[in-house]
């Protein structure tokens, strides 16, 4: 299986979805979301210990190069709600 | 009065613009007929060169300008931070080569042609071999206020892309974030290497005694 596959792979073990609309990886229940640019520059065993982090916090969590400013992190939670 | 939005701003951006690409596209469709004129004269029976230019709509390019953010949003607080010129490709040529010896041989031309513009090459997700698709960006002598970009692809794949773009794309612009997904990504992996392979025993068959 290629690098695709196994991230695919990960991202379906940890039951993200894709919202193709503002292309990111998401998991309501872990409050977590990657972009797709975060994924395509990580390698699959760093992007397996950040599904894998604690994921009881109360806020999201989001894995992005660039790190959203305060509101549109905002939208994007009520987006994903 | 209502807020002018970033894309207002945009579109009127693109609107004043429009006359300065249009005159790109022409530019570089004529500069690169001309660099693979040698090459494309004397083909074999089997072989081709297509070039076409393309401009990007006023839509296209406010959506790409909207999609190279991480966050997909402009920011409205911050207008000014948006600007059409900084995208690469709203005049654009392609060139379309069938098979793929002759791809490198055109590429060699061109790249040597336009020396100062910057290589930008479309590479397949899966693989770290040879780019899909040779592609440079840069101004035109005549036009300085916008870029434009040109590509060098094999004829196989180049098809595909229109394809792609015109039956899934082009009438539904939403769904181009569906591409970029891992799951659309294989897929799209899986047809580059079936056209590759295809084209590699075609060319094999034909060549053989």
């Amino acid at each position: 299986m290629g690098t695709l596959g196994r991230k695919r792979e990960l991202l379906e073990r940890g039951r993200f979805k894709y919202n193709f609309e503002r292309m990111i990886y998401f998991n309501r229940d872990a409050r977590m979301a990657f972009s797709v640019e975060f994924i395509e520059d990580h390698d699959p065993e760093e992007l397996e210990r950040y599904i894998g982090e604690n994921s009881a916090a109360k806020d999201w969590c989001f894995h992005f190069n660039e790190q959203p400013s305060d509101s549109v992190k905002r939208e994007l939670v009520n987006d994903l709600a | 009065m209502a807020e002018r939005t970033v894309e207002d701003r945009l579109r009127e951006e693109y609107f004043k613009l429009l006359p300065d690409i249009r005159f790109a596209s022409e530019q570089l469709e004529t500069k690169i007929r001309h660099c693979v004129l040698p090459v494309s004269r004397r083909p074999d029976k089997h072989e081709q060169v297509i070039v076409t230019s393309r401009i990007k709509d006023c839509e296209s390019a406010i959506d790409a300008l909207r999609r190279d953010k991480e966050v997909r949003k402009f920011n409205q607080e911050q207008p000014d931070l948006y600007t059409l010129t900084d995208l690469k490709d709203l005049a654009g040529v392609r060139v379309l080569v069938f098979p793929e010896a002759r791809l490198h041989e055109l590429n060699a031309t061109l790249a040597e042609q336009f020396s100062d513009w910057v290589p930008n090459h479309v590479m397949d997700a899966e693989e770290s071999g040879d780019p899909l698709a040779f592609t440079y960006y840069g101004r035109l002598d005549a036009v300085t206020n916008v870029f434009a970009e040109f590509q060098v692809v094999s004829m196989l794949i180049g098809q595909f892309w229109d394809v792609e773009h015109s039956v899934m794309y082009k009438p539904s612009p939403q769904y181009r974030g569906v591409a970029r997904s891992l799951e659309m990504q294989e897929c799209t992996h899986n047809v580059y290497r079936a056209l590759k392979e295809f084209e590699k025993t075609f060319e094999k068959l034909i060549e053989s005694p």
